[in-house]
């Protein structure tokens, strides 16, 4: 097994859940470390969603146990999550469509009590994604699915996150915004937070992990760098199509 | 630049001048236009109110009669029963209301959807029923309902009412163009989406439905003291959310001065129709609902923003 980055961030061990009686992950472990971006995927009711919003305190866990900087934030009510610093950008980008750009931003930011840094945040967003200046005063609803994407990742970095996780990051975007938004990714993993993703579209997700996991039915099945999942005949069998 | 400044000086000066006609009215308008002003006003308090709540959490309150029934219950026996001064039992019956709006907020806000609707509703017909039984009547007087004499002059009244409706849209205006409105609107949009942001939605809708609560129970308090009468089939009456809810759809749900101006326009029309067409008035009234509901949606407010007549703001 490859060598990982030596501090773990974000942990599951055994994680059990599911949506009233029906159980959906049946023990899921795995890890994120510091610098990383770690990838999770698996065919359609894998679980892999399911993993992000249990981890985020949208879900609630039955049994097993979530760390986050080696702390237990197991069941821990959602809104004390973020304040520790995982952020967490759920499927379908939540935008408000009503709202500009300047506002999101605010909304991403409010559990920063202090106007100082949160006027340090916003400068270190609009370094990072310079165009939103521009279009501070936009409405989301007029704007581009790949924009919208790309401000709904400036909203959840406006905390300056400990780690980020993104669902379907590429959904429903055109392969040139796919690839900014990616490249975005990368960009973010440098500058010091590692992301946890969920992506359907298994093989461009690969290429820019450096750890992934592959999930079947709420189990775990593969892991391993991002590399040698996409070399894994096994995986490239069952999931990337040959 | 001057032309705003200007236009922000003619605005001032025309609500400045507005104000002062409101306070002026008793001094020569008859009784008649006194006690419709009254309506307005109460009626504004409550659209608001409604509002405020539902208009920005999109959480639809269907239980509005239930605090202004619950206020008013306890102001009117307070004046009646223990002699307190009007002044003094208002608020009481308010912060109580709110109070008790803290144990329901927690239990029944954690429903969504139609599912809040239709539990608001199941209160209040609840406690329409249980204030006429005999268990309650010691306190309540049951379905008899109680007649009192609070000792309020009309003008004062009148005073009252429009200092609270002018409170009620001050703080519309603070609620609708601050962070904790935006919050509460990110709520209405997408629940599970604010709580990936980090917003306690629980606490957030909590807060405004005591607000709401608070606003809308004073309203009630001073209606009943105006009625000099209260019983249960009255004050938990249907009509009192519906009513307010209609004249709020009517101005703009989700602004401002939307349920302000739906109350204004809504009694008068009401008034004018009641006064020229007795014969017909409910069936001009309801045609005339559905044009407004068919061609303006979004309220009068909502179509004057969408045509750019007024800026497309948050803060009207």
């Amino acid at each position: 097994m490859m060598e990982r980055g030596n501090q773990e961030i974000l942990t599951t061990e055994g994680l059990v859940t599911g949506y009233g009686k029906m159980e959906i992950l049946h023990g899921i472990s795995l890890s994120v470390h510091s610098g990383e971006i770690v990838a999770l995927i698996g065919p359609n009711g894998a679980g892999k969603s399911t993993v992000l919003k249990a981890v985020a305190g949208i879900l609630k866990v039955n049994s097993g146990k979530v760390s986050f900087k080696g702390k237990d934030i197991t069941n821990h009510p959602p809104h004390r999550i973020v304040e520790r610093g995982l952020s967490f950008n759920p499927q379908g980008r939540v935008i408000f469509p009503d709202m500009n750009v300047q506002e999101h931003l605010d909304m991403g930011a409010w559990t920063i009590k202090d106007r100082l840094k949160k006027e340090e945040a916003l400068e270190r967003i609009y370094n990072l994604f310079p165009w939103l200046m521009e279009k501070k005063k936009r409405k989301a609803k007029q704007m581009s699915g790949g924009e919208q994407q790309m401000l709904s990742l400036a909203r959840a970095l406006m905390i300056q996150p400990k780690i980020l996780l993104l669902d379907e990051p590429s959904l429903g975007l055109s392969p040139k915004w796919v690839q900014t938004v990616f490249e975005k990714i990368v960009e973010i993993k440098e500058s010091g937070i590692p992301c946890l993703i969920v992506e359907q579209k298994a093989a461009l997700v690969l290429e820019y992990s450096d750890y992934g996991y592959v999930l079947e039915m709420g189990n775990n099945r593969f892991e391993g760098s991002g590399q040698s999942l996409l070399t894994n005949p096994d995986v490239r069998r069952l999931y990337l199509g040959g | 630049m001057n032309r705003l400044i200007e236009g922000g000086i003619l605005i001032w000066l025309g609500l400045a001048i507005l104000v002062a006609f409101l306070i002026a009215i008793p001094y020569f308008a008859s009784d008649y236009w006194i006690t419709l002003f009254i309506l307005v006003f109460i009626f504004a308090v409550y659209a608001s109110g409604w509002n405020l709540f539902s208009g920005l959490t999109g959480y639809t309150n269907f239980g509005l009669a239930w605090f202004i029934g619950v206020s008013g219950y306890v102001s009117s026996l307070l004046i009646a029963d223990y002699g307190f001064f009007w002044l003094l039992a208002w608020p009481i019956g308010a912060v109580f209301t709110s109070i008790i709006s803290i144990g329901v907020g927690h239990i029944l806000l954690r429903i969504k959807g139609v599912y809040f609707a239709i539990s608001m509703v199941a209160l209040t017909e609840g406690t329409r029923e249980l204030f006429g039984t005999k268990y309650f009547a010691p306190i309540t007087h049951g379905g008899l309902g109680v007649p009192f004499v609070a000792g309020i002059q009309l003008p004062t009244l009148y005073w009252a009412i429009l200092a609270l409706a002018f409170c009620t849209v001050i703080i519309c205006y603070k609620v609708f163009s601050s962070k904790y409105g935006l919050r509460l609107m990110t709520i209405r949009e997408d629940e599970q989406g604010a709580e990936t942001l980090g917003i306690h939605t629980t606490r957030e809708k909590i807060t405004a439905f005591i607000l709401s609560a608070f606003l809308v129970g004073l309203a009630g308090s001073i209606h009943f003291t105006y009625q000099n009468y209260i019983d249960p089939s009255f004050a938990f009456n249907i009509n009192l959310t519906l009513t307010p809810i209609v004249m709020t759809l009517f101005g703009g749900i989700g602004t401002v001065f939307g349920p302000l101006i739906g109350a204004i326009l809504f009694t008068f029309i009401h008034e004018i129709l009641w006064a020229e067409v007795t014969q017909l008035y409910m069936a001009v009234f309801g045609a005339i609902l559905m044009g407004l509901i068919l061609f303006f949606p979004q309220g009068l407010l909502g179509w004057m923003k969408e045509k750019g007549i007024l800026p497309k703001n948050r803060k009207l």
